[in-house]
Formats: structure tokens, sequence, C-alpha cells
């Protein structure tokens, strides 16, 4: 937006610190953020003064929390325990900053914190979200493993959330194939939420990269989750659902890249399963039926990053005209027939049947049999065989 | 003064060693002393088989008597050697001749009036004796049955100890009246093992019985898992049913027995020596000769499936499934301990179980059935029945069967509940067991032709080397399963066992060797993906 493209140090510690203040996603921070600037906004936050009552939309009771979470609020010492183990905090206005996440509006992460070498712009920019349920079947975990395999071939980023079930599958898959992974935690970035993943998402930082809005040390709860979602939606081209229950937070994040105007995606299931029961929703609304790499590629990629075509194997018979096609038909399956019974059968004139014999002669398809005609043995196997459409 | 001596069995596990019992008698005060590692209840014994002399119209010596068990070091228990003590003493005493005994196997317990009761373990007790080079023994009338399947051994079958010493003294042998046979055996109702499935499979079949032995046409629909099951019996691999309740998962392994080929002579034997030993063995039926069927219930203790016990160990479950199935319901509800329990017998085909009084090794080679609910309430894959469980709990639940376990799981069907189409088009029937029992039997004889010269005969147990070298697949048929690995969805070890599912679908489909479309039956199997099979490829 209009910051300063550099940042004074002073800034990138307010609003470090205003990670710690604000909630994901609290708009109405985002907008004092965006009217006064971080460092005044802190200024005001942690001062016992009046000017913060003069913020819009501020009382007292709120006042009040911000004031409780702004006094514990220790940037230097968040910055400094990130850079220890290798991480960095991304602000809005820095080359780094993936400005599509600017399409949040006030509700645009105030930072992020960021942990992996890559930069986090250029991914973002090349990336896809997988995600589904974490009580997934073998057949979701499955998918979203090969999905992620054939995106990381191709080159895209497969963003997820760290989560057990879908979201593990997709970062799983995308390592194996040696490919490029990203994981947007709803907890410090330090912190390995869930601690069964804490190999994985240690994998992840080594492989891709691991990010979150929370400062260092923070847990997860229930409303951050659904709120990291929004990021994700709004990182990433489009979001591909894998599996998911009509209750669930990866509709949400669908939902959320529908608003953003992302792609959405889903990958059916039986229909008679409870856990793509959300999918088959999303896929009767606005989200795209897809079935694996190439067609989300195709998708969210570049002018010409096109699927390839898919259909049925084209067989010499089909590029017959309609009256050669008949003749052939009328010629019985073992055995010959006289040209007269082959025209009789085809409903054409024997003058054509015979004509049409010659063509069908020349391209191989039927062979003389004394004064009649019959098929050729060969072809029976493969190109007439699928004579009833099967 | 006199010395006499008769041979018993001492039950290790389900191996027998045979015990000489020797009988001295010295002038002194009377006094009885059993010596030779006897437990508390064959101390007992000294008791029972006064009375019983006493009572069978036999004097007893009033010297001083010391009856000693030999091979000293070997830990005995049980009632089963009160005939030879009782045959020894008599020996010593005169009252019979000690060469008549000298030689003769006897297993039997005696009861204060002299009668002969049955004990367990009788079949592995005679095999080890006729092994051992004996040819004679003597067992309780209700067990001769059991004795008499050991080759080259004659056996006497007697109701009491006066009968026993007429025939040894060459008078003449007085009648008995015979144990009431409608009366429930005490005896056998104490020594049944819990937790062993009892009144699903394991308990005597009523005469009838085998008229209502459940068929495989009972079941309606459900052709993956009835495919699933087919593959199961005809390669011996391992088998997952997950389903909501109600889907027929029960029903569906039930009938796995029916379709597995009947046991041979030698699996016979080994099945019923397991089955002696635990004392289940219906009278009037020697020979077990179906694969039998054990079904524990989830409450069941790790001592309960593998074996255990006070002393010396019992055959748990999984030996009474030996050479037949083993099917856990509700597999999640199982104790972590018990499941785990399960790894060694699985890789090895036996249990070695260790207690104070020694290590005993028990046969079991069963093939594993289990059922499991997706989530705690059981409703979680299914569209629109409101299942609750968060997302959490069904991980948990789900992550109760360990992978180690799960690794050793060749086939896993999703069993989804019969809809109204299948239940009732078709008459609600599907294919007999019989029909597929002949199936199985011919892909098990083509599986074993192959692999004859090697000492495995079914395809599960092929190692993974040898598949990968010496049994080769039809060109290009590989080419799916290997994208999947490079994609990483599929583990070396996956590779294998996928390998291992697919001759068999090739040896159910009467075919040379596998190609694309079993592989691809095999993932489907092994993995629950679908495929995109036509529903009855490599069926028939």
């Amino acid at each position: 937006m209009n910051a300063p493209p550099d940042h004074s140090e002073q800034e990138r510690l307010a609003r470090a610190a205003l990670t710690r203040v604000f909630e994901p996603g609290d708009e109405r921070g985002g907008r004092w953020i965006r009217e006064i600037g971080p460092v005044e906004l802190m200024r005001r936050l942690s001062g016992t003064d009046g000017p913060a009552r003069a913020l819009k939309g501020m009382t007292a009771a709120r006042l009040a929390g911000y004031r409780l979470r702004a006094s514990s609020a220790d940037p230097g010492r968040d910055l400094a325990d990130l850079a220890g183990i290798g991480g960095r905090f991304v602000c809005p206005g820095d080359r780094e900053w993936p400005s599509q996440l600017d399409d949040l509006g006030d509700a645009r992460p105030i930072g992020l914190w960021v942990r992996g070498r890559p930069d986090l712009r250029l991914w973002a920019l090349r990336s896809v979200a997988l995600v589904g349920a974490r009580a997934c079947t073998p057949y979701g975990a499955h998918m979203a493993a090969t999905l992620a395999a054939g995106l990381a071939e191709r080159g895209w980023v497969v963003v997820s959330g760290a989560a057990f079930g879908v979201d593990g599958a997709a970062h799983r898959g995308a390592l194996a194939a040696g490919g490029a992974t990203m994981a947007v935690l709803a907890c410090g970035v330090d912190v390995a939420y869930p601690r069964g993943h804490s190999e994985l998402i240690g994998r992840i930082v080594e492989q891709g990269m691991v990010m979150g809005e929370l400062p260092p040390s923070d847990h997860p709860t229930r409303s951050r989750f659904i709120l990291r979602n929004r990021v994700i939606a709004a990182l990433t081209r489009g979001t591909v659902v894998v599996e998911a229950e009509y209750r669930s937070g990866s509709l949400v994040t669908a939902r959320n890249a529908q608003r953003l105007g992302r792609f959405t995606m889903g990958v059916p299931g039986p229909a008679t399963s409870g856990l793509s029961a959300g999918v088959h929703e999303l896929l009767r609304g606005e989200g795209v039926l897809v079935t694996d790499a190439a067609e989300i590629a195709e998708l969210v990629g570049e002018i010409g990053e096109l699927a390839p075509a898919r259909s049925g194997p084209v067989l010499p018979r089909d590029s017959l005209d309609a009256a050669s096609a008949r003749v052939l038909d009328a010629l019985p399956w073992t055995g010959g027939m006289d040209g007269r019974d082959v025209a009789r059968s085809a409903g054409v004139s024997t003058d054509e049947a015979l004509g049409r014999l010659y063509e069908l002669h020349s391209l191989g398809f039927v062979e003389r049999e004394g004064d009649g005609w019959r098929l050729t043995r060969g072809r029976t196997r493969d190109g007439v065989a699928r004579r009833g459409g099967t | 003064m006199g010395f006499a001596r008769a041979c018993s069995v001492a039950l290790v596990g389900v191996e027998g060693v045979v015990v000489e019992v020797q009988a001295d008698l010295e002038p002194g005060v009377a006094a009885f002393t059993l010596v030779g590692l006897p437990d508390k209840s064959l101390v007992e014994s000294r008791d029972r088989v006064r009375a019983a002399v006493v009572n069978s119209g036999a004097e007893w010596p009033q010297k001083k008597l010391t009856v000693g068990l030999s091979p000293a070091s070997v830990p005995k228990g049980g009632s089963g050697f009160d005939l030879a003590v009782a045959c020894a003493v008599l020996g010593a005493a005169e009252r019979i001749d000690p060469a008549a005994i000298a030689d003769v196997v006897m297993i039997g317990e005696l009861g204060l009036d002299g009668r002969v009761r049955p004990v367990r373990g009788v079949l592995p007790a005679v095999l080890a004796a006729a092994e051992a080079g004996y040819r004679h023994v003597v067992v309780p009338e209700q067990t001769a049955g059991e004795a008499a399947l050991v080759p080259g051994v004659s056996v006497l079958g007697v109701r009491s100890l006066r009968q026993l010493i007429a025939v040894l003294g060459d008078e003449p042998v007085p009648e008995e009246p015979a144990a009431g046979r409608g009366r429930p055996d005490t005896m056998l109702a104490g020594l049944m093992v819990p937790g062993a499935g009892l009144g699903t499979g394991l308990a005597p079949l009523s005469a009838d019985g085998a008229a209502h032995r459940p068929d495989l046409a009972d079941v309606a629909g459900q052709d993956r898992a009835r495919k699933a099951l087919e593959v199961a019996a005809a390669g011996g691999h391992h088998l997952l049913l997950s389903g909501p309740p109600g889907a027929g998962k029960t029903m569906l392994a039930e009938r796995l027995t029916a379709i597995l080929p009947p046991l041979s002579r030698q699996e016979s034997l080994e099945v019923t020596a397991v089955h002696s030993v635990a004392g289940i063995l219906p009278p009037g039926e020697p020979l077990i000769s179906r694969a039998p069927y054990c079904a524990p219930h989830h409450s069941a203790t790790m001592q309960s499936l593998v074996g255990g016990g006070n002393g010396l160990p019992r055959p748990g479950a999984v030996s009474l499934a030996h050479r037949g199935v083993l099917f856990l319901d509700e597999a999640p509800e199982f104790s972590g301990r018990a499941l785990d329990a399960l790894r060694q017998p699985l890789e090895s085909g036996h249990v070695v179980v260790a207690r104070a009084a020694g290590v005993v090794r028990l046969p079991a080679r069963f093939l594993m059935v289990l059922a499991a609910n997706p989530c705690p309430c059981g409703r979680h894959t299914l569209a629109g029945a409101g299942c609750e469980c968060p997302p959490s709990a069904v991980r948990r639940y789900q992550a109760r069967l360990s992978g180690p376990l799960l690794d050793r799981v060749d086939l896993r069907v999703e069993v989804e509940p019969v809809g109204r189409a299948d239940l009732m088009g078709s008459g609600g029937r599907g294919e007999s067991s019989a029909e597929v029992a002949t199936r199985v039997r011919e892909a098990r004889e083509r599986a074993a032709v192959r692999l004859v010269g090697t000492p495995w005969t079914t395809n599960s147990e092929v190692p993974g080397h040898e598949l990968r070298t010496r049994l080769v697949t039809a060109p290009g048929a590989l080419m799916a399963a290997e994208r999947d690995m490079e994609r990483g969805v599929l583990t070396a070890r996956g590779l294998d066992r996928v390998l291992r599912v697919a001759w068999t679908v090739a040896d159910l489909r009467a075919a040379d060797r596998p190609d694309a479309s079993d592989i691809a039956v095999a993932l489907e199997l092994r993995t629950g993906i679908l495929r995109g099979v036509p529903a009855q490829a490599g069926a028939r």
C-alpha cells in the first residue's frame, strides 16, 4: 500500500509488537494501522494517556485488553528469538512481501513470521493450496499426496496448513517429489503443532518454508485455525479441497478463496462418503472438478499451460464416414458375404456397397474371399471389436 | 522291598516330554513322598491315588513309599500322572507285574472312587510318547479316540483303575457304568480358556451343526469385501475390514473358514494337539479337519491372546486359531499391548511365551481378520449420518491400530452398508461358499506348484526378494505401482505386499503371472483406493 519502501527499524518493531496485540484478522486493528501507522498505534496502546481512546471504535473495555497485551509485548526479543533459529519477520512493503495478501483489506496480516530460506514473494506467486479433512480416508491422503507430488513436479509450490490428514499428506507428497512446499501455521512458527508433525514441520523448514501471523511461542486456538485459512486462500492462486465434510474448515478456506477471486477446486470422492460430501457441495456451486495435477495447473497456471486433452483412444474405425461404417457393420463377424447381401443388410444400393467395400479393402478393414467379402482377421481383435460401443 | 516304574507325559506348551514314574517301597514308617518338581495339583495326586487304589479293591502298601518323576528337572503339573503313579505303586507292591507296566505310557486323572477322568492334552502327549518309541498307551476312555489318531501306537481306553488292574493282570475285566454322556463334563468346562471365542465356532458343534454353517451365499452385495475374502483365503493374506456398524463385517469374517481348504492330515494333528491342550476338543470328534475360527472379545488380555497362565503357559487365542482364522472384532478397542503382542506370531507363525516355570513355544500360524469402525460412533465415513466425533478423536481411534501391525495386513477393505437394491435384488443371495472354495483350492494348488521346492506354500509367506527376483510379472504390469512409489505414496515394503496379493489374484484367475489388471486389483485391495478395476476383473 502506501507504506514507505524502506522500513525504518522502528516500524518493523512496532508491527512485530502489534502481532502480539491483535488477533489475526482483526479488521479494526488493521484500519488503525492504516490510519495512523503502526508506530503511532503502538505508542498509543502502550501508553496510559488519552489519545488511544480517540481511535474510532475503541471502547474502554477493548483498550484495557489491548493494553494488557501491549504491556507484555517485547518485539526486540521476539525478533531476536526468531533470528536465532534462522527466521525473519516480513512486513507489508518489504520487497519479500506477497502483495496478493493486500486483497484481504484491513484483515491482511500485520506481518508474517517466516522460517525457511526461499523468497516468500516469489514462492507465493506460483503456489496452490491443498487442504482437506484432518481425519481423512486413505483415498484422501493418497489423492493429496499424488496431487502435491504432481504439482511439485510442475514447479508449483504446495501450500497447506501442516495439520494431520490431507494437509500432512500434501506436504509429504511435495517433499517426496523433491518439490517446494509451504506451511501456514496457526501458531508461532517456532511451535510445532500438531506435535505429531514436529518432524514434518522440521523438514518443511529445511526444504521449503513455514510461516504464520502469530508471534513466536504463541499457541493455536480454534478461531486462529479459521483465521489462518484466509491467509492460505489469499496467498495462493487457487485452493484445492481434497476431502471435506459439510462442516469443515477446508470449506472455509475455499469460500475465502472464492470471495477473493481465487480459483476453487475440488477432488471428487464416492457419493456415499460423508467425507466427500462437502467437496461435492462445493463442486455443485462455483468449484471446478479436478482429478490430477495437470488439470489444476491448467486452471491456475499461465496461458498455454494446458492439461493434455482427455479422451478415449481414437480407433481407425471412428474416422470412417457414416455410409462406410454401415457397410462395415453389415459384414458378419465370421465368414464371408456376397456383395449383394452386404448391400441389402446395409440398406444401400449394390453399386454403393461395392464402392464402399473397395474403399474399406484399401483401408485394410475387409478382404476378398472368393466372390464375397469378409472382415480382415487381425482387425477384429482391436478395431472392430468395439462394435457394441463398450 | 520293591521297585516298579511306569511312564507318563508332562506337557510343555503343546509338546510332551515322556516322564518315568518310579515307585520304591522300603520297610519303615508308612509314608508317601512325591519328588521331581511336582506342582500343587500334582502333589495332591498322593491323596487321590491312595483313595483310588483303596476304593478299587487293592491294598495300599503300609511301608515307606517314594515316588519319583524323572527327568526331575522338567516342571510337571496337572492330574494326568495319577494313573501312572497308581500303577507304579501297585507294581512296587507286586499287586501287578512290574514288567507289564514298565514300558506303558499312562495318562489320566483318578477320582477318589477309582474312576479314570479325562485330562487335557492327550493327543500331544501320545504323539510325544510315540516319538520317544513307546508302543503302548493307556488313556481315559473319553480321549481314546484322540490318542488313536497317532499312528503306530496301541491305545487302551479305560474307565477305571479297577479295569486297568484287571487288564494288566489278565483277569476278567469288570464292567463299569459309562460316565453319563449327556451330563456336561465339569472337568472340561473348568479347563476352558477365557477369551477363546467359545460359542463362535470353537465350541463343539452339535450333530447337525454342519447344516447351519454360515455360507457366503447369505451375504448380499459387498462385492469388494467378498473379493478380498477370497483373496485372503487363497493367499493367506491378513485382512482389515473397516466400515460402519451393521455393514456386515462380522458376517463376512465368520464365513472365511468355510472357503478355506480343509486341513491336511499334518495340519489337523497340529490343530487338534493345541485344542487338546486347551481342553476344548469336542468329545466324539477327536480330529479337527476344518480350519478353526477364533473370535476373542475385545476385552481380551495379552495373556489370553498369546497364551499364558500360572506356571507353564496355556495356548491363547492365537494358538487356538492356528491354521485357521483369528477374528478381532472392534480391533481398535483391544488394548495396545494385546494387539502389539500379535506381531511376533504374525511374523514367525509361532509364539514364544516365557513364564517362571519355563519357556514355551506354541504354534500360531493364523489368518488374521481385523474389523474396525471408522470412529468411536461408527458413522464417520457415511454421508449424511451425522457423525459428531471431532477429527482428533477419529484420528486417535484409527491410530490405535499401530503401524507395524497394519503393515502386516495385506488387504484393507471398506465395507459399506448394504443398500436396498443389493439386499432385495437377486434374492439377496450371492455366490455360495462351495463355489468360492473351489476357486480358492485351485488357486492354492497353483501357488503350491509354483512354490514347490521352497519352504513356502502360500503367496503371503514368500519373502520380498524372492518375489522380485524369482517370480516375474508380465512386462509393464508394475507401471502403476512404480509411479506410486516414485511419488512416495507406496513404500518398498508396500510394493512387496502388493506383489504378493497380485500373485494371489492371478492364481484365482488361473493366470500364469500377474498382469497390469492384477496389480491394479492388488493396489486397490492393499491401499483401499479405487483404481477403476471393473467389478468382475480377476474374479473368474
